[in-house]
């Protein structure tokens, strides 16, 4: 199965894409995100993707940014040559950032962690009126802050808006089939809990094949490639 | 609510920064003092979002300075403390370091090494060797683990908790910048499961009884009238250092044995070298490794065996000689010529190290 293949998550040819993904720090974030992105532009849209990072803004995509443009996308993430200085006063929004969802086509942002990073969402121009908008915060199990269904229902909710959650339990190297499917099931849980749709599994090609195209709980498998250990700052 | 913070085993996933919060709560650490700066953050965070569902502590001080000696106001009153910086925090860090080592407190610190000298990044280098071993103006009376990835910051800040009260000396975890926001998985555990018992912590001052009558009295000092009074008290702190020292040094050696050329790094270069070894061994080349783990005190005798043995020395880090001085220092005698390949503020590949090496044969 190759990157990004997944039973129902295709949008329609017509339907515009925009998704925020948030979520706790380290959780795979920009991994899923820059996954979207990529999947979503191999089908021939057009696709922007943006770093909207302001906690550590220069961790992010801004290493793998030109690996990402050569793949097609568009992306909005500071350059470390033009952000000279800044350092870690890292509370600076990229000028283009804000009026990303102007945009043609889809949008996929990667949103800096925890409650401050969900709530630069606000700062985005239009950000209240993009009715195609979803907001999805990416857990991961093996991370013990989020380990639990009682931890990721609390931590959902402190996150502000939410559509939706996406079971990206794994463990590097070391994941195997059962990781996932117990993500699978906490974040289902979870999700149950707090009445929201798990929008997707996110699984490393690599093991794709043995969970599937859809886990345990019935949501719908994400291949993913992984393009953040290049991420090398 | 004070249940234990891990129970038994657990694979997990972490940034290094995660893995030192959640070691000091299994260590039993009850209070942090701390002072943000990049990169060390995170430690804070954690341990302020993980700390209150387990009865410990936080407080944030004004400053470095101030966090430091917050942090020897709790060992003194006997609670297991701790605190984190980098950079120029852990310059004014050396303060309160210098008192510890001088009163001989069982102060953990956390390093999260970020370039110098001064401001400079806020990202990775191995730069604050020197600061952390002898920073003050003191003699380096400090136990100093550098550490290599997750596993290790876990275990050693576990390890350092004990180290400290054990020995009575102030004791770092050297870690960096790429350790403190990598992840990578890695097990956490319960101590006590692992037959690693926690060594208690005791208050210095305020102790029950008569001060002379019923208990020594609590008299430390930082200060002394008289040079011949501070002699001998240096004079016996540098003995104590001296007789634990053997106990307290660690290191690792991968593939010494027969190598020709000895890769010599420690701390995060050191998982560069090991997979240079591995790389450079499977196409023929004689090559090892060994890694200090203790930078101080710093286990010279075993290294100079094995660079005695060598043909040649590489010196690889991430700063501009600062870990060379130990290591010329630790093998005074040793006649193998050392080479090195300095890369002060940023991080040294497995390809390069092979590159480097091969130079040598």
């Amino acid at each position: 199965m190759p990157a990004g293949e997944v039973a129902n998550i295709y949008p329609a040819k017509e339907q515009r894409v925009v998704e925020a993904y948030v979520g706790e720090y380290a959780s795979g974030k920009s991994e899923v995100a820059i996954n979207r992105a990529l999947f979503l532009a191999a089908k021939g849209r057009q696709v922007t993707i943006a770093d909207l990072d302001l906690v550590e803004p220069f961790y992010t995509l801004r290493p793998i940014k030109k690996v990402l443009e050569a793949k097609g996308l568009k992306v909005i993430a500071w350059d470390a040559t033009k952000a000279t200085g800044l350092g870690e006063a890292g509370t600076v929004i990229l000028p283009e950032a804000r009026w990303v969802l102007r945009n043609p086509g889809d949008i996929i942002l990667d949103i800096g962690y925890g409650v401050k990073g969900a709530r630069s969402l606000n700062l985005l121009h239009g950000y209240q009126e993009v009715k195609e908008l979803r907001v999805y915060a990416v857990a991961n199990i093996s991370r013990p802050v989020t380990g639990t269904e009682e931890r990721i229902v609390e931590y959902i909710k402190s996150l502000g808006r939410v559509d939706g959650l996406i079971n990206n339990t794994h463990l590097g190297d070391d994941t195997d089939v059962g990781t996932v499917q117990r993500g699978a099931a906490v974040v289902s849980d979870a999700a149950a809990r707090l009445g929201l749709p798990v929008i997707f599994t996110s699984v490393e090609e690599k093991l794709a094949p043995a969970v599937g195209r859809i886990d345990e709980r019935g949501n719908p498998v994400f291949v993913l490639r992984r393009y953040m250990p290049g991420a090398f700052w | 609510m004070t249940d234990k913070p891990i129970q038994g085993e657990q694979r997990v996933f972490m940034t290094g920064n995660e893995a030192v919060a959640w070691a000091a709560l299994a260590a039993g650490a009850q209070i942090m003092y701390g002072y943000p700066i990049t990169p060390q953050n995170e430690i804070m965070h954690y341990w302020t979002r993980l700390a209150p569902m387990y009865g410990r502590k936080f407080l944030q001080t004004e400053d470095e300075i101030s966090a430091g000696f917050t942090t020897i106001g709790g060992v003194l009153a006997g609670v297991k403390a701790f605190t984190g910086s980098a950079g120029p925090g852990n310059t004014l860090m050396q303060e309160p370091m210098s008192m510890a080592e001088m009163m001989r407190l069982p102060t953990v610190m956390v390093v999260t090494q970020r370039g110098g000298p001064s401001t400079a990044t806020v990202i990775y280098s191995q730069q604050e060797v020197t600061m952390t071993c002898y920073g003050g103006n003191g003699e380096g009376f400090r136990i100093v683990y550098s550490t290599s990835g997750q596993q290790d910051l876990f275990d050693y800040t576990i390890k350092a908790f004990n180290t400290a009260w054990k020995y009575r000396f102030p004791t770092f975890v050297l870690g960096d910048g790429y350790q403190a926001k990598m992840r990578e998985p890695f097990v956490i555990y319960d101590p006590e499961l692992r037959g690693i018992e926690m060594v208690k912590a005791e208050p210095y001052m305020g102790n029950p009884g008569t001060p002379g009558i019923d208990r020594d009295p609590a008299h430390l000092r930082n200060t002394y009238n008289m040079e011949d009074e501070l002699l001998e008290a240096v004079r016996q702190i540098g003995a104590a250092y001296e007789k634990i020292s053997p106990e307290v040094v660690e290191y690792e050696q991968f593939e010494t044995g027969d190598a020709k050329v000895l890769l010599v790094a420690h701390g995060i270069v050191s998982r560069a070298a090991q997979g240079a070894v591995k790389v450079l061994r499977q196409q023929g080349y004689q090559v090892g490794h060994f890694r200090p783990i203790t930078l101080r005190p710093f286990p010279g005798v075993e290294l100079k065996a094995a660079a005695d043995k060598a043909r040649h020395v590489l010196l690889i880090e991430s700063s501009y000689g600062q870990f060379k001085k130990l290591v010329t220092d630790g093998i005074y005698g040793c006649t193998t010529p050392i080479l090195s390949y300095l890369k002060p503020g940023e991080g040294i590949t497995v390809e390069e190290i092979v590159a480097e090496a091969k130079k040598l044969f």
